[in-house]
């Protein structure tokens, strides 16, 4: 075989492998989001919203997404046709805190700690529960932590910060959960 | 015992079955309630997928020794976790299936979705033995059986109870009856036991026997008064018949020696002085004793027939065919002007007295021989028939018969119902036969036809 194409070959199959392990490995981590994405509907069967949180008895529970989407399309797939308390889910996206205004849920895909905290004290009295995949995010303040341990998820829940926002969360999740408390400096 | 037996068995059963469903219906909801309470704690666990938590929920089963298996599919319908954690994967089902509880041959399983609000999260199933079921049903065999036993115990004791109340006294009387009965003395009273309606029956059954008692004695005593009248009349009828034979036997006897006398001496007379004598002299001897003859002929006649009632006959088994041979051969004389023919079938043996017998035959024999005299041929047929545990032997003459007519003269004493012109006779012969007859127990009766036959029967008693 002539060289020219030799070294196509080459560069045309390292490409694949680049690209198999590109893909495999955003396929892993839709499979996480995947997961994660079931979770964040879950938690809106598990947690009782007060009544101010929602402006009216039909007014959307909105799911909200700071940052990045990680999710694709599988959040909106898991929330197709479901309520809460006969309030239809709804997903929306936002860049920045200050466009958060009715949310119940909301997803903070923001690495930046002192962001993170920042975002937090911002959130306070709005009755939403934050949840984040962000390590310390609980100990920040955060309410909801979900991290990967042994190809398994697990849940963190600041019970404290879920008081102050008069969110309830159902004691079978509590179960499930490592409680953690937020840290005092 | 029987229908105690069967009631209770009956009842036992029924109760037995309705439990039975009944335990069926409220174990098929107890799983059900498990199923509610385990799936309602699960939901979280199986939204967020931790493992640990719902095995430990699964593991709170344990509490409830029957059930054998459970476990939970995810919303793929795959399994997510099991219970016991040794129980083998492949028993159970592969995938959940119709919702509900049902019994299957040796347990209660079913599945049962697993939502946490609108959602459905997963599916439930669990399994359950039947073994208290089983064990329930060893209790009530074992109760059913016991009350079994103990109510056939309180039935034989009280049928035993009872016996001797009812039974017994009833018994007791049936037996007095049979007693009674069998020894017909019915001056016996039955005892009475008790103050209840066997009493009564009891005081029934000695009235009875009292009314029984009075009617027999009344029976009783007319008998006798009965037989005490015959037997007055019977000595007073032998006294009289007892005189009535002396009576002709003496008249007989006593006339017997004169009439002999007149007949010998007159006999002589017309020998010795018969030259003496013309012929009207002779023609009147000869009257005289003609008539001398019939007399004599008449009291010996009247003399047999007294005779016949004086003493008992001494019966013995004669051959008849050999009694009449002798005694045709006796009386017949060959005549040629007559032609005779004898018919004499075969007789049967006869237990008669073989004088008296002989006499009968004799009487009867001359007499056919008598009145057939007329006819151009003589046809006499003596046979013998056995009818009703009789022998009726009769004999038939082909004669001048008689008028039924005057059948009841035929065998009365000195009754004739020919002429001395037509037939000679005395008139006893035949009242003699019949004498004779009766005496031996038999009867004697004719049939006759005038100018064409006459056939005397008599019957006589084996």
């Amino acid at each position: 075989m002539p060289f020219l194409k030799k070294l196509t070959y080459i560069r045309f199959s390292f490409l694949l492998v680049f690209c198999n392990i590109f893909f495999a490995s955003a396929q892993i981590a839709t499979r996480e989001y995947q997961v994660k994405a079931a979770f964040l509907f879950n938690f809106t069967q598990f947690v009782e919203w007060p009544p101010q949180a929602f402006s009216t008895p039909q007014s959307p529970a909105v799911i909200g997404i700071l940052g990045k989407d990680p999710f694709g399309t599988y959040l909106e797939e898991t929330i197709t046709g479901e309520t809460i308390n006969k309030h239809p889910l709804t997903i929306q996206h936002f860049t920045d805190v200050d466009e958060v205004t009715n949310c119940e849920i909301l997803f903070i895909n923001i690495s930046d700690k002192n962001k993170l905290q920042l975002i937090i004290e911002k959130l306070k009295g709005k009755n939403i529960l934050t949840v984040s995949d962000v390590n310390g995010f609980a100990k920040f303040g955060g309410m909801v932590r979900l991290y990967t341990k042994d190809d398994k998820i697990n849940i963190q829940i600041n019970l404290e910060a879920t008081k102050e926002e008069n969110l309830v969360i159902s004691s079978k999740l509590l179960k499930l959960a490592e409680i953690i408390k937020t840290d005092k400096k | 015992m029987l229908i105690c037996g069967i009631v209770v068995l009956t009842t036992c059963v029924i109760f037995f079955l309705y439990d039975y469903y009944s335990f069926r219906t409220s174990t098929r909801q107890k799983l059900a309630t498990y199923g509610q309470i385990i799936s309602n704690n699960s939901t979280a666990a199986l939204a967020f997928e931790s493992k640990e938590d719902a095995e430990e929920i699964l593991n709170a089963l344990k509490a409830e020794p029957h059930i054998i298996a459970a476990c939970i599919y995810d919303a793929k319908g795959n399994i997510f976790c099991s219970y016991p954690l040794a129980y083998s994967l492949n028993l159970l089902p592969v995938k959940p299936q119709a919702y509900g509880y049902h019994f299957t041959s040796s347990s209660l399983e079913g599945f049962q979705p697993i939502a946490q609000g609108t959602k459905q999260l997963g599916t439930l199933y669990l399994k359950s033995d039947l073994k208290a079921m089983y064990s329930l049903f060893k209790i009530y065999t074992i109760i059913i059986s016991l009350i079994l036993c103990f109510s056939f115990l309180l039935t034989f004791l009280l049928s035993k109870f009872l016996q001797r109340g009812i039974s017994t006294p009833i018994l007791a009387l049936a037996e007095t009856a049979k007693a009674i009965s069998e020894q017909k003395d019915y001056s016996v009273r039955a005892t009475k036991l008790s103050n209840d309606e066997v009493g009564s029956l009891t005081d029934a059954f000695n009235q009875m026997l009292t009314q029984i008692h009075e009617q027999t004695e009344m029976l009783n005593e007319f008998n006798q008064n009965l037989e005490q009248r015959v037997k007055d009349r019977t000595i007073e009828l032998e006294a009289a018949n007892k005189e009535l034979e002396s009576f002709s036997y003496s008249v007989s006897h006593d006339l017997r020696a004169p009439v002999r006398a007149i007949h010998s001496y007159t006999n002589v007379f017309l020998e010795d002085y018969a030259d003496k004598i013309d012929d009207e002299g002779k023609r009147l001897i000869n009257i005289v004793l003609k008539n001398g003859k019939k007399m004599g002929l008449l009291i010996d006649d009247l003399l047999a027939f007294s005779q016949l009632g004086r003493r008992e006959l001494i019966k013995t088994k004669v051959s008849m065919n050999d009694i009449v041979t002798n005694v045709w051969n006796d009386i017949y004389r060959t005549d040629e002007n007559r032609n005779i023919k004898l018919i004499l079938k075969e007789l049967p043996e006869a237990y008669a007295e073989k004088t008296t017998i002989q006499q009968v035959w004799v009487n009867l024999i001359s007499n056919a021989l008598k009145y057939t005299k007329n006819k151009p041929e003589t046809i006499i047929e003596v046979s013998a028939e056995e009818k009703n545990g009789e022998i009726i032997y009769s004999i038939k003459d082909n004669g001048s018969g008689f008028d039924m007519k005057y059948y009841n003269k035929l065998f009365g004493v000195f009754q004739r119902l020919h002429s001395q012109e037509e037939f000679e006779g005395t008139g006893v012969g035949l009242a003699i036969v019949e004498r004779i007859i009766s005496k031996h127990g038999g009867k004697i009766w004719a049939e006759s036809i005038v100018n064409e036959y006459a056939t005397f029967y008599f019957s006589l008693p084996y």
